[in-house]
C-alpha cells in the first residue's frame, strides 16, 4: 500500500502549495521580471553587432536561437527548477516545527515516501511553474514593444515530452539535495543560508544567462556538467531544433542529465532515513 | 488478560551525562489505562518516545503486544496510536483532510476511510468544522483531531501524552469524557502521561509515580493513597483551644492526632469508621464542635510521599530540553 501512502503525501503537499496563492505568485514574480526587465534591456545582440561580430557568427554564439531573448528566456525555465528545488526543503523544516512532520514518522509509512512524495511534490511544482515561464516568454512576442521567445524547432511531441522530463529531471535533482537539507537543518535561517549559498554559483555558472562561448575555458567546463546547463540544453535543441550548434542529442543530454538526478535521489533517499533514525 | 506494554530496565541518556529516564521497569494488561504521573522533566515524553519508536532506548528492552519495540518498529507502529504533547495536524488542511490523510499513512482500506472519518469526526464532536481548515480551530478542537487521528486505524495501543495540556478546563473535561467513552467501547490500551493529579486520579486504572527519570511507585490510585496511611478526619472545635489532642487520640482506631490552623487531624484508615466515636468522645470531654469532615488523601500527599517533596505542576525545562540544549551547546547537529 505504499503507493496510496505516497499520493496521499504528495497530494498533500500540493494542497498545501494552491492554498498559499500569495507564495505561487511571488515565486513567478522574479522570473517574471528578469523577462519583463533584465530580458528586454540585455540586448546582448546588439552588443555583439557593436563588437562587430557578424549575424552568422551571433547565431552560433546563441546556439541556434533566432535571437538572444529566445536564449535567455529558455533559460530562465531552467532558472525557475533550480529556484523551485531550492525551496523544496523549506517545507520540511516548517513540518518538523510545527509538528506534522511528527505524525509522519510515528506512521508505518516507509522513509522513502516521506522523502519521494516531497520531491514529486518539488517536481510537479517546477514542471507548471516551468510551463507557466514558457507561456509569458511566448506570450511577449506577441505584445508591442517586447522581446519574446520565438519558437523555431519543429520535434512535436517528443520535443515536448524530452523538454518536460528535463524539467522534471533538473527539478528532482535540486529538490532531492535541498528536501534532503531540510531534514538535517533545523533551523530556517541556517537553510536559507545555504539556499543563497548555492543559488547564484550554479546559475551563473550555467547556460541559463549567457552563452557560454563568451565564458573563459575552465568556467565552459563547469558549465557543460552543470545539471541546470544539461536540462536548458535539452530545451533550447528541442524549442529551437539546433542540433547542429550541439556536440550531443537532445537525448544525449537527457539520459545524463538522469543519470546524475538517479545519482542524487538515491543518496538522499539514504541522507533522510538516517536523519530520521531513533536516536 | 495478557501484556499489551512492557518495559524492562527501561533507560534514556541523552549526550553522556542527562539521564532523562533511569531503568524503569512495568507492565501494562490489556484493556488498562495506565498513567504515567510526574512533573514536567520526570522523564514522561522521553518513555513515551522509547515505546513509540521514535527514540533508541539506552538500555533495557520495551514490548508490545509481545513485540520488541527496537527489533520491529514498523510492526509497533502499525499496532499504537500516539498522541503528542504538540498539535500534528496540518493547519493548511481541514478536519476532514487530516483525518484521510492520516487514514493514508495507517494503510485504512480505502473503501472503509470515508466512513470511519465521519464517524471519528461525530465522536469527537468535530462535524460541523471538519471541513473548516486546522488553523480556526481551538486548541480543545485540535486536541479532539490529534485523538481522532490516532484512532483512525483503530490501534489496539494508545499513547496519550500529556493530552490536556495547556487547556482550559472545561476543554481538559471535555478530553477526559473521551478518554472515559474510548474505554466503554473496549478494544483499547491506554498509556497516559500526565503532571495533573486530577487527572490520573480519575482516569486511571493504575498510576505510576516517576520522579527524575526513575519509577517511585506504582498501584491503582485507591492502593497508593492507603499507603500514604489512609484518611484525615478534621475536627474543628467551637474553642479554638487545642488542648483536647489526648481526647481524640484515645479513639480507637485513630493512628494519630494533630493540631494545626484551629483543627484538629485525626488519622485513620477508614476516616468514617471513627466519626462517631470521635464526636462521642468530644461531648463526653464537653468540647465544642463547629464541623467535622472527612478527607480522602489526595495524589498530592500521594506524591509527597513517594518522592519527598511537594507536587508542582510547572517546573523547570524537562531532561529532553536540557539534552537538546547541552547537544547545541556542543555544537551537535540536533
Amino acid at each position: 500500500m505504499t503507493i496510496r501512502e505516497f499520493v496521499a503525501l504528495t497530494q498533500r503537499e500540493l494542497l498545501k502549495w494552491i492554498r498559499a496563492p500569495i507564495g505561487i505568485v511571488s515565486s513567478l514574480m522574479l522570473p517574471f521580471f528578469y523577462l519583463l526587465l533584465f530580458g528586454q534591456s540585455l540586448n546582448l545582440g546588439k552588443l555583439l553587432s557593436i563588437g562587430g561580430v557578424p549575424p552568422q557568427e551571433a547565431a552560433a554564439i546563441y546556439l541556434g536561437a533566432p535571437d538572444y531573448f529566445s536564449y535567455f528566456s529558455v533559460g530562465m525555465v531552467g532558472f525557475i527548477m533550480l529556484f523551485t528545488g531550492l525551496f523544496a526543503g523549506a517545507n520540511v523544516i516548517f513540518a518538523r516545527r510545527f509538528g506534522t512532520l511528527k505524525k509522519e514518522t510515528a506512521a508505518p509509512v516507509p522513509r522513502e515516501v516521506i522523502f519521494g512524495s516531497r520531491v514529486t511534490a518539488g517536481v510537479l511544482r517546477g514542471v507548471i511553474f516551468g510551463s507557466v515561464v514558457f507561456a509569458i516568454a511566448i506570450a511577449f512576442a506577441h505584445l508591442p514593444g517586447l522581446n519574446g521567445l520565438t519558437i523555431t524547432g519543429t520535434s512535436g511531441v517528443v520535443g515536448v515530452v524530452e523538454i518536460v522530463l528535463a524539467m522534471a529531471f533538473v527539478t528532482a535533482l535540486f529538490s532531492s539535495i535541498f528536501i534532503g537539507l531540510g531534514f538535517l537543518t533545523e533551523q530556517i535561517e541556517s537553510y536559507f543560508a545555504l539556499v543563497n549559498l548555492v543559488n547564484l554559483p550554479v546559475l551563473f555558472s550555467s547556460n541559463a544567462l549567457f552563452p557560454t562561448s563568451l565564458f573563459p575555458s575552465w568556467l565552459q567546463n563547469i558549465a557543460a556538467w552543470n545539471p541546470v546547463s544539461l536540462a536548458v540544453d535539452v530545451m533550447r535543441e528541442n524549442c529551437f531544433g539546433s542540433e547542429a550548434y550541439y556536440p550531443y542529442t537532445a537525448l544525449q543530454y537527457l539520459g545524463l542529465l538522469a543519470g546524475i538526478t538517479l545519482v542524487f535521489l538515491v543518496v538522499f533517499a539514504a541522507v533522510v532515513r538516517w536523519s530520521l533514525r531513533p536516536r | 488478560m495478557s501484556i499489551a506494554i512492557e518495559a524492562a530496565g527501561l533507560s534514556k541518556v541523552f549526550g553522556s551525562s542527562v539521564k532523562a529516564v533511569d531503568n524503569v521497569s512495568f507492565q501494562v494488561q490489556e484493556g488498562e489505562v495506565f498513567g504515567f504521573l510526574g512533573p514536567n522533566g520526570a522523564g514522561k515524553t522521553t518513555t513515551v518516545g522509547m515505546l513509540t519508536t521514535g527514540l533508541r532506548p539506552s538500555q533495557g528492552t520495551a514490548s508490545i503486544l509481545g513485540i520488541d519495540v527496537m527489533a520491529k518498529p514498523a510492526e509497533i507502529r502499525r499496532r499504537i496510536g500516539v498522541i503528542f504533547q504538540e498539535s500534528t495536524a496540518d493547519d493548511d488542511l481541514t478536519g476532514r483532510e487530516n483525518l484521510r490523510l492520516a487514514a493514508a499513512m495507517y494503510a485504512v482500506p480505502v473503501s472503509e476511510t470515508g466512513r470511519r472519518v465521519q464517524q471519528l469526526l461525530d465522536m469527537l464532536q468535530l462535524g460541523d468544522a471538519a471541513d473548516r481548515r486546522v488553523r480556526t480551530y481551538s486548541g480543545g478542537m485540535r486536541r479532539r483531531l490529534e485523538i481522532a487521528a490516532s484512532l483512525v486505524h483503530t490501534p489496539p495501543v494508545l499513547f496519550l501524552d500529556e493530552p490536556t495540556l495547556g487547556l482550559d478546563p472545561q476543554a481538559r473535561a471535555g478530553i477526559a469524557d473521551t478518554i472515559r467513552t474510548l474505554r466503554k467501547e473496549g478494544g483499547h490500551t491506554f498509556f497516559l502521561t500526565t503532571h495533573y493529579l486530577d487527572e490520573a486520579d480519575t482516569l486511571c486504572d493504575r498510576i505510576a509515580i516517576i520522579d527524575h527519570g526513575q519509577i517511585r511507585a506504582i498501584g491503582t490510585p485507591s492502593e497508593l493513597k492507603e499507603k500514604v496511611g489512609g484518611d484525615v478526619v478534621t475536627i474543628v472545635p467551637t474553642r479554638p483551644d487545642g488542648e483536647h489532642a489526648d481526647v481524640f487520640a484515645k479513639v480507637p482506631g485513630v493512628l494519630g492526632v494533630s493540631w494545626t490552623n484551629g483543627s484538629y487531624r485525626l488519622k485513620a484508615l477508614r476516616g468514617e469508621s471513627i466519626v462517631p466515636a470521635a464526636v462521642q468522645a468530644a461531648l463526653q470531654a464537653d468540647v465544642g464542635l463547629a464541623s467535622v469532615s472527612v478527607k480522602r488523601p489526595s495524589l498530592d500527599e500521594v506524591f509527597l510521599e513517594f518522592t519527598g517533596r511537594e507536587y508542582r505542576e510547572e517546573e523547570g525545562p524537562s531532561a529532553t530540553d536540557w539534552a537538546v540544549r547541552v547537544q547545541r551547546f556542543r555544537g551537535g547537529a540536533r
